[in-house]
C-alpha cells in the first residue's frame, strides 16, 4: 500500500516537473475589438479570443455552456464593461469555474475603465426609455482614441500578470497608439467633407464615432433602445429624414436590415451595412481594417457612391 | 417623613438623566455612516394568470400567481449570495437562498436552500417556463417547480474537450408535501438524500447546440423505504448568430420516473415525459407546442364524483403564443387539451392567459 502511494506521488511530481513552462497568456474577451487590441498589445506572448463574434449582437450573446468551457483555462478576461455584456457574462464567468478571471481577481479587466463615457443618464434611469445602459453608452470601441486607452489598460494588466514581458507590452501599446493616430488622420481626411452631416444608425451605438468624426446622429431606426420599429415609426422617420435632407441609414449585420432599407427607401436615401465590431464584415479583420471599412462605407454612402437605394 | 419615590418615577428620572448625558446629534449628519453603495442588485418579477376550464371548480378571472424578489450580491472575496423570495397569496417562500463560491478551480460550490440540479425544466424559474403549466410528470415526481431543498451542491466542469458538468449534491430530508411529491423525509440519521447530475453540451454548428442530461435523486421516505427519481433530457437549441434577438428555436424532451425499492427491487411508480418545440417568429413573438404523457399520475381535473384526486394515465397537448415587447415583460395565450383514463372528467380543455413583468435587476437566464 505504502509503496503504491509512493509510486503515485512520484508520478504526480514527475508530471508537474515535466509540465512545459507556460509562455503565453490566454486572453478571452467579450468583444472581437478587445481581442484585436489584446493581440496587438500582447504580441507573441498572448493568444486572444473573443466570446462574441463580430456579426453577433453583443447585447444578446446566448450564454452557451460551450462559452464557459472555452474560458475555463483563460488567464485574463477582458469585459467591455458598462453592462453591454451584462445579459450573459454573469452566467458565463462563474460558469467557467475559473477563479483567475472572476471580477476582483487579477485576471479580470474592465476595458471601459479610463474611457471617457458618453451619454451617462442624468437623473432617474427608467426603462420607459427602452433598454438603456444606466452606466452610459458602452459602444466606445467605435472611437479609435478610446481603443488607445484600452490598449494601455491591457498593457498594464498583462504586465501585472506577466512582469517578465512588461517592456514588450508597453512598447506594443505605444506602437498601437502610433499606428492608430496615423490611421485616424487618414480616416478624418476621408470624412472631412461630410463634417456636420447627419446619419441614422439602427441603434444608438454610433455616438462615439459621430463625435470623433464630426458627424451628427439624426435619430435611430429603433424608436427606443431594444424596441423594434413599428410601421408607423418607419413612416414617421422617413418623413422626418426627407424634410431634413438626411439620406444615409447605417446598420450592423445583426440588426434588422429590412427595416433599415425600408426607412432609407421611403426617405429617398440609402442603407448601408457596417461592422461596428471586428469580424462584422469579412474586410474587418482587426480594429484598423474595421475602421477602414466603416469609414469608407459611410463616406461612400454620404457621397452617393455606396449602399442600396 | 419622606415618601418613597414610585418605581415608574425612578425609571423616568433615570431615562431623563441618560438622555441628558447623551451627546448632541451632529448638526449635519450625513448618510455616509450607512453607505448603500454595496447594496445587492434587486429585481422583482410579478406573474399573473387567468384560466378558463370547465372542469375546474375555480372562478374565472385574473389571478395573482406570485411575485419573486431577487437579491444578488457579492458577500466577500469568497462568496456570492443569491436569493429569490417568492410571495404568493398569503404565503412567503424563501424559494432559493444560497451562497456560491467560484474560488475552487473547476468546481462551483452552492450552499443553502437551492434548486437541486435535476432535469431540464426543473432548473427554470416559473416566469421562464416555456408553457403556463408545468409538465404533469414534474408535478407528480420531483415537484411542480423542480426539486427544492436546503443542501450543498458541487458542480465539476470536467477537463473533457466539450462541456461536461458533473454535479453531486446532498440535501435535508424533505417531503412528502405539495412541493415535494418524492418522499425523502425519513428522520433516520442515515437518511441523507443525494443527487447526481451529468450534463453534456455540444456545439453542432454555428447556431445549433445539443444538450444531454441525466439526473438521479435518492433518499429514504418517512416509512424508511428507499425512494428515488431518475430523469433524462435532450435539448436542441438554435440561435442564429446574426439574428440572435429575432430568430431561433428550441426542441426539448424530458423523461422522469419516480419509484421506490422495498425488498431490494426498484418499483416504478409515477413516470412520464414531454416533448416541446418553441419557435421565435420575430423579436417580439414566440410560439410553442408541447405534447406530454404520464402514468399513475394525477392532474387537477382527474377527480372522482366526490372531488377526490384519482391517479391514472393522462395525455395532454398544448399550444401557445407569446408577445414579448421587451426582455422585461410578456403576455402569453395558451390552449391545452388533456385526456385521462380515470375520473369523472375524461377530457379537459382550457384556455390560459399569463402576464409577466420584471422590474429592477433581471438576472440572466440560463441557456
Amino acid at each position: 500500500m505504502k509503496s503504491s502511494l509512493k509510486c503515485v506521488s512520484l508520478l504526480l511530481l514527475g508530471l508537474l516537473a515535466t509540465s512545459p513552462a507556460r509562455a503565453d497568456l490566454k486572453v478571452a474577451t467579450s468583444l472581437t475589438d478587445l481581442a484585436s487590441v489584446a493581440q496587438f498589445v500582447g504580441g507573441k506572448h498572448v493568444t486572444a479570443q473573443s466570446l462574441c463574434r463580430g456579426f453577433e449582437d453583443p447585447h444578446f450573446v446566448p450564454a452557451k455552456p460551450s462559452l464557459m468551457k472555452s474560458i475555463q483555462n483563460a488567464d485574463v478576461f477582458v469585459s467591455v464593461g458598462l453592462e453591454l455584456d451584462g445579459g450573459w457574462l454573469p452566467l458565463v464567468l462563474p460558469g467557467s469555474r475559473n477563479p483567475r478571471i472572476q471580477p476582483g481577481a487579477k485576471g479580470f479587466v474592465d476595458a471601459s475603465e479610463g474611457v471617457t463615457v458618453l451619454e451617462k443618464p442624468i437623473g432617474t434611469v427608467s426603462r420607459a426609455e427602452g433598454d438603456i445602459h444606466p452606466l452610459g453608452n458602452p459602444h466606445y470601441y467605435l472611437d479609435p482614441k478610446a481603443l488607445e486607452v484600452v490598449a494601455h489598460h491591457l498593457a498594464d494588466a498583462f504586465s501585472n500578470l506577466d512582469p517578465a514581458n512588461a517592456a514588450d507590452y508597453a512598447a506594443n501599446a505605444k506602437a498601437f497608439d502610433e499606428k492608430m493616430d496615423a490611421s485616424l488622420e487618414k480616416w478624418q481626411k476621408q470624412l472631412a467633407p461630410y463634417k456636420g452631416t447627419s446619419i441614422v444608425p439602427y441603434h444608438r451605438n454610433f455616438i462615439y464615432f459621430a463625435e470623433r468624426f464630426g458627424l451628427k446622429l439624426f435619430t435611430t431606426v429603433e424608436p427606443k433602445p431594444g424596441i423594434p420599429p413599428s410601421p408607423h415609426h418607419i413612416a414617421d422617420l422617413a418623413d422626418a429624414m426627407k424634410k431634413a435632407g438626411v439620406t444615409v441609414v447605417v446598420y450592423q449585420p445583426y440588426y434588422n436590415a429590412d427595416a433599415s432599407h425600408e426607412v432609407a427607401k421611403r426617405a429617398g436615401g440609402v442603407a448601408v451595412e457596417v461592422a461596428s465590431e471586428v469580424g462584422g464584415v469579412p474586410a474587418a479583420t482587426d480594429v484598423f481594417t474595421k475602421f477602414d471599412s466603416v469609414v469608407s462605407t459611410i463616406a461612400g454612402a454620404l457621397a452617393g457612391k455606396a449602399g442600396s437605394r | 417623613m419622606l415618601r418613597p419615590i414610585p418605581v415608574v418615577m425612578r425609571m423616568l428620572a433615570c431615562l431623563a438623566a441618560a438622555l441628558a448625558l447623551m451627546p448632541a446629534p451632529a448638526a449635519a449628519q450625513t448618510s455616509s455612516l450607512y453607505s448603500n453603495l454595496a447594496n445587492p442588485a434587486i429585481g422583482m418579477n410579478a406573474l399573473f394568470s387567468g384560466t378558463a376550464a370547465r372542469n375546474l371548480d375555480r372562478a374565472y378571472g385574473l389571478h395573482f400567481d406570485e411575485a419573486e424578489i431577487s437579491l444578488i450580491s457579492v458577500v466577500d472575496p469568497y462568496w456570492t449570495l443569491v436569493s429569490n423570495i417568492v410571495f404568493t397569496q398569503g404565503a412567503v417562500d424563501p424559494e432559493e437562498v444560497w451562497a456560491r463560491s467560484t474560488n475552487i478551480p473547476a468546481i462551483q460550490l452552492k450552499l443553502g436552500k437551492i434548486r437541486g440540479t435535476f432535469g431540464k425544466q426543473g432548473l427554470l424559474h416559473t416566469h421562464a417556463f416555456p408553457f403556463v403549466e408545468s409538465p404533469i410528470v414534474m408535478v407528480n415526481t420531483i415537484g411542480e417547480e423542480g426539486f427544492k431543498a436546503a443542501g450543498a451542491e458541487a458542480a465539476w466542469l470536467t477537463p473533457l474537450p466539450w462541456y461536461a458538468e458533473l454535479t453531486g449534491g446532498v440535501y435535508e430530508p424533505t417531503g412528502p408535501d405539495g412541493d415535494h411529491p418524492l418522499d425523502l423525509g425519513s428522520t433516520r440519521h442515515d437518511n441523507v438524500p443525494f443527487l447526481g447530475h451529468l450534463k453534456n453540451q455540444f456545439d453542432l454548428d454555428d447556431a445549433t447546440t445539443l444538450e444531454v442530461g441525466e439526473s438521479y435523486l435518492q433518499g429514504r421516505g418517512g416509512d424508511g423505504v428507499r425512494r428515488a427519481a431518475l430523469g433524462a433530457d435532450v435539448t436542441f437549441r438554435n440561435v442564429p448568430p446574426r439574428n440572435s434577438n429575432r430568430g431561433g428555436w428550441i426542441l426539448m424532451g424530458e423523461y422522469i420516473q419516480k419509484g421506490s425499492s422495498a425488498g431490494g427491487s426498484f418499483v416504478r411508480e409515477e413516470d412520464g415525459g414531454y416533448a416541446s418545440f418553441q419557435y421565435r417568429l420575430s423579436q417580439v413573438w414566440w410560439a410553442g407546442i408541447r405534447g406530454e404523457a404520464a402514468r399513475n399520475s394525477v392532474a387537477d381535473f382527474m377527480v372522482d364524483g366526490a372531488g377526490a384526486p384519482l391517479a391514472g394515465a393522462v395525455r395532454r397537448g398544448a399550444a401557445n403564443i407569446a408577445w414579448m415587447p421587451s426582455e422585461f415583460s410578456f403576455v402569453r395565450l395558451e390552449y391545452s387539451h388533456a385526456r385521462a383514463n380515470r375520473g369523472v372528467h375524461r377530457d379537459d380543455d382550457r384556455v390560459m392567459v399569463q402576464m409577466s413583468y420584471t422590474i429592477g435587476y433581471h438576472p440572466a437566464h440560463a441557456y
